[in-house]
């Protein structure tokens, strides 16, 4: 066994990776501060700023993280640090310049896309193009104020498209139709145009998105491969189940959106929101860790049946706190949301403790060979 | 797969590399055709290499993993490894043979 040096790389990976979690934290502290608690404490951060941290600091700063270590070249950097330092300027009050940031971030984070669309004109590399393209457009409304409910679905479908263009990719092994993929493209599509013409119509326009997402959610049932990876083991059998649960959240929330239409603040408004960015964006981190990690760190993640935990706790929480919102039951939502803010902290918590440990004992087995040698 | 010259057991690189696991799909990188080229003559190994899509984060732990099989080879003195992106990787580069996900990906090693 060699100890490999980190490079620089690794080390300017790592760091962003730091902040996108500093994104992810300090924005679930807000969506508690949300709650009630915390409130009026001298540390308290903006209860505001929880979904521009999560959409941005941490997605968006992830993301990019993902898309620049891919590409290897110092401009698309850009995207991360951007987006990474548009967290601290939130942190710091500075709303306006951070929200110019979050548009310039967020425009690099296209070109990284466009670029790689360039280099490969391929579906799903232009699905991932027009979820950094809603990125952009939810920015750039929210740089004018307006209410968050009528841009939180452009911040939506930066996750959605992403992680739609992701497995479209994977899935290319499972040979799926040449039909079938342009359906796919064609619903995604429909989605934007719906999304659009919810501006200008709001029942119509949300009911078309709704349905497009429910046909988008059942072509994943039917050819991702998570219906047979999930007779796995380990890691492969986790990523499949925390799939297929993602998925049947995004049926949940069209079908509740086209029963609710789309709300404008309240329980049912927060019910809606969670049930995609917890229920199927946090599923969806939940399953790619074990890529994500070691892609940017160079670190496999040790599997842990452990792991289960977090995700039980993930969708068991996110349902309390549906029912306390549907039923107008504030304890009750103000369960389930601790819940979740519990299930992401001990997810990751679960990994920071599996890497340190493995490092530590391969540490250990490397001193005790080299002494052995010597 | 092309060598120049036989003076390093090329199907001992091809086994070393067939323990590079892509984590996401559960199959060896030589099975799944990413390496285009194994190019070698006089204690230098080249591996040209591929991702199943240039916007695929893993290409640093690819690189990582090759560098640690190609390390492994005593007869090797020096190696580089090479990502290319020509041609497209497709499906069709896929050895027919392979079962995906036939056995979980790596584990991070205990010893």
């Amino acid at each position: 066994m060699t100890f490999r040096k980190a490079s620089a790389s690794t080390y300017i990976l790592v760091s962003l990776l730091i902040v996108a979690a500093i994104g992810l934290l300090t924005g679930l502290h807000a969506g508690l501060v949300r709650l009630g608690f915390l409130a009026g404490t001298a540390s308290a951060i903006s209860p505001m700023a929880h979904g521009p941290l999560m959409v941005n600091g941490f997605l968006g700063t992830l993301i990019g993280l993902e898309r620049a270590a891919a590409l290897e070249k110092m401009w698309a950097y850009m995207a991360p640090v951007l987006l990474g330092i548009s967290t601290i300027l939130v942190l710091s009050g500075f709303m306006v310049p951070a929200k110019l940031l979050f548009i310039a971030g967020s425009f690099f984070l296209l070109a990284i896309m466009l670029y790689l669309y360039n280099m490969q004109p391929v579906a799903h590399h232009l699905i991932m193009a027009l979820g950094a393209a809603a990125l952009l457009v939810g920015n750039i409304l929210f740089l004018f104020d307006p209410p968050i409910f009528n841009l939180v679905a452009w911040w939506a479908g930066f996750p959605l498209l992403t992680i739609f263009g992701e497995r479209l990719e994977l899935n290319r092994i499972m040979r799926p139709p040449k039909r079938a993929q342009h359906l796919f493209v064609a619903l995604i599509v429909i989605w934007i145009a719906a999304t659009a013409f919810s501006h200008i119509n709001r029942p119509i326009g949300w009911a078309g998105a709704s349905v497009s997402l429910i046909a988008q959610a059942g072509w994943l049932f039917k050819y991702d491969v998570a219906r047979r990876t999930i007779r796995s083991v380990e890691w492969t059998r986790y990523s499949a189940i925390s799939l297929l649960t993602g998925y049947g959240w995004l049926v949940l929330a069209g079908l509740f959106s086209l029963w609710q239409g789309f709300p404008t603040a309240g329980p049912m408004y927060d019910a809606l929101l969670h049930m995609i960015f917890v229920g199927f964006v946090f599923s969806m981190i939940f399953a790619h860790a074990s890529v994500i990690i070691p892609s940017l760190s160079g670190k496999l993640v040790p599997y842990h049946p452990y792991f289960y935990g977090p995700l039980l706790l993930l969708h068991g929480f996110l349902l309390i706190r549906v029912v306390g919102d549907l039923f107008w039951l504030p304890a009750i939502r103000k369960t389930g949301s601790y819940g979740n803010v519990a299930a992401i902290l001990l997810f990751l918590g679960g990994i920071l403790f599996f890497l340190l440990r493995d490092g530590l004992r391969k540490r250990r087995q490397f001193s005790m060979n080299q002494n052995k040698q010597a | 797969m092309n060598s120049k010259t036989p003076s390093i057991d090329r199907r001992r690189i091809v086994r070393q590399l067939r323990d590079v696991i892509d984590p996401e799909l559960g199959v060896n990188i030589v099975d799944l055709g990413l390496v285009y080229n194994i190019l070698s003559g006089d204690g230098k190994v080249i591996v040209e290499y591929t991702t199943t899509t240039p916007g695929c984060p893993m290409r640093r732990y690819l690189q990582q993993q090759i560098e640690e099989a190609l390390s492994s080879i005593a007869a090797i003195e020096e190696y580089e490894t090479k990502l290319v992106w020509e041609p497209d990787w497709t499906v069709d580069m896929i050895d027919r043979e392979v079962e995906f996900f036939a056995h979980p990906p790596p584990r991070a090693q205990m010893s």
